[in-house]
């Protein structure tokens, strides 16, 4: 089947500045992608390539099949977008503005009575339905947006910083609504809040400074980028005995003692890439006679996977400069 | 054509959903109430050459200076700014409609204004008494003449409407080009009276071509010349519009 969206070799140059530099990925149906990077990465710049609202430099988009650029209008009747703060005619009524939008979007006449009640109960807007955009919290504004997008019932949500400046309720309410959403839509939302992407979707994309730096499931980036996530081990022993043992068992690459407070110790193991030392820890630890408090492994976050990507990067960008510098 | 008259729908309301469509057209009917006034009190001194009507007319230019401005200030300048352009271009409709659609709805705004002058006519029909005095044939062309120069006048607002973000610069600018288009193309003509400059000018002068009007010839240069220069001035803002995509 052919993917949602299609993206090879996207470039995107202002004066000056290249905001995507051969960006190529692929979103297929059904899926929830987050694309996640820090301010300015092009986050924004490819959603509004996918949107059709401005052009790329180089490269090809597909949305649904078509071509961005040569089926711009039947691209967008696919696509449900939320534009980065969510911009909206703040003099209208919300009822009347999801009307005009629904006309504009091309709702058939007798359908749009029945999709305007559906996406006013869907983001639960309907004790503001007559209340002027202008006058209304930001979180009820977010839903407004969310609403437009979803009235034409869309193949593809496009949401730019969905939950961007809403308070810590309003974050979980758009989440879940995002959630829920996810079974029926494909959806691509950027975000460069990490937990939110964690949370929501099933695929990260990593981009900085115009390129992908990752793409998988939040998962799998976890696997592979942190193969061994820290173990951490409260034992009552003699520390340094502990930490001797310990090196010892199979699958460890090296201990480190921490300070305990009590008559128990605190070490912190990193396990060999790939393996888990937890039974065996525990098994010579018991073999040993000791007391067994706590063993842990430390969760890696996409926080800390999305940490190491930029330094990476960084680093790789570091070298690449030094090497030219070297040439010269 | 369902989509324009959706966005015109929605331009309409933008009017009424501020104050701005109020303060318009109270504007303007001071302004020509003031003048109307002034008209008939000169006309009842004794017998004259001219009809209340035609000095109305003469007038149009008063009004249109800050009218034209003010309905056009905002159409694409405030959407720029507020950013929801995008929310615009990014529902399937075209650049074109949504230009087309803010001219229609500041012409729509604008004859609404011109229509309401339509009760002087009445006010003079009811009390000059005899209806020879009121010819209605030049009335009608007078109105044709005001609707064809002000949708011309409203079609270059929109234009410097969508070169800026900020609605006053635009408004600035749009008085500017209104003022030399009526005023200093006037100034010209008066200059260089006799000769071939004035000639050229006087084909270009909105003074003349109203003056025209308002004695009921309706001349096809002047209709083609306007209604042109309309459809040039939507094509570039069109074009103006797209320029976010070459940039």
């Amino acid at each position: 089947m052919q993917p949602m969206i299609q993206v090879d070799n996207l470039t995107k140059r202002y004066a000056g500045v290249t905001a995507l530099n051969g960006v190529s990925f692929a979103v297929n149906r059904g899926e929830i992608v987050g694309f996640l990077g820090p301010n300015g990465a092009g986050k924004s710049t490819t959603m509004r390539i996918l949107t059709g609202f401005i052009p790329a430099s180089a490269g090809r988009v597909q949305v649904a099949g078509f071509d961005v650029f040569e089926d711009s209008l039947e691209v967008r009747r696919h696509i449900g977008y939320m534009p980065e703060n969510n911009p909206l005619y703040v003099d209208m009524r919300v009822a009347e503005y999801l009307k005009f939008r629904a006309k504009i979007k091309g709702v058939p006449r007798g359908e749009r009575r029945e999709r305007l009640e559906e996406v006013v109960k869907q983001c639960g807007l309907d004790e503001v339905r007559h209340r002027v955009i202008g006058q209304l919290s930001k979180g009820f504004r977010q839903r407004v947006g969310l609403a437009d997008a979803l009235l034409a019932e869309p193949d593809l949500l496009i949401l730019d910083e969905p939950t961007i400046g809403l308070d810590p309720v309003q974050i979980r309410q758009v989440r879940q609504l995002i959630k829920d959403l996810g079974k029926r839509h494909t959806i691509l939302l950027s975000s460069h809040i990490l937990p939110e992407v964690e949370m929501t979707c099933n695929r990260v994309i990593i981009i900085n400074k115009g390129r992908i730096l990752a793409s998988d499931t939040p998962e799998n980036l976890v696997k592979t980028l942190h193969a061994g996530g820290l173990i951490h081990v409260e034992v009552r022993g003699p520390a340094v005995e502990v930490a001797a043992k310990l090196r010892d068992v199979t699958g460890v690459a090296s201990v480190e003692i921490g300070t305990g407070a009590d008559e128990f110790v605190r070490v912190t193991v990193e396990p060999k890439a790939g393996s888990d030392p937890r039974e065996e820890i525990f098994k010579t630890v018991m073999a040993s006679g000791w007391t067994l408090r706590e063993l842990v492994r430390q969760r890696t976050s996409l926080e800390d996977i999305f940490v190491q990507v930029m330094r990476e990067e960084d680093e790789a960008e570091e070298e690449r400069r030094e090497s030219r510098r070297g040439l010269r | 054509m369902r989509n324009v008259l959706a966005l015109l729908r929605r331009e309409l309301n933008a009017y009424f959903a501020s104050v701005l469509g109020y303060i318009v057209i109270m504007f303007f009917l001071v302004v020509m109430g003031v003048t109307f006034a002034t008209v008939v009190g000169y006309l009842s001194t004794g017998p004259k050459q001219v009809t209340a009507m035609k000095i109305m007319f003469s007038m149009f230019w008063l009004p249109s200076l800050v009218v034209i401005p003010m309905i056009t200030m905002r159409l694409l300048a405030e959407e720029k700014r507020a950013g929801t352009l995008e929310m615009l271009m990014t529902a399937p409709v075209t650049d074109f409609q949504v230009v087309f659609a803010k001219y229609l709805g500041a012409v729509v705004l604008y004859s609404l204004m011109w229509g309401l002058t339509g009760l002087y006519v009445v006010i003079l029909r009811h009390f000059a008494g005899m209806s020879s005095a009121l010819d209605l044939g030049p009335i009608a062309s007078g109105y044709i003449g005001v609707l064809i120069i002000g949708q011309f006048l409203i079609a270059i607002g929109l234009l410097t409407s969508s070169l800026t973000k900020n609605q006053m610069a635009a408004a600035l600018m749009s008085f500017a080009a209104v003022f030399i288009l009526l005023i200093v193309m006037n100034w010209l003509s008066f200059l260089f009276q006799g000769g071939p400059v004035s000639k050229i000018v006087r084909m270009f002068s909105a003074f003349e071509h109203m003056e025209d009007f308002s004695r009921g010839i309706l001349d096809v240069r002047p209709i083609v010349f306007y209604l042109s220069a309309t459809a040039w001035a939507l094509f570039t803002t069109t074009r103006i519009v797209e320029s976010r995509k070459w940039r």
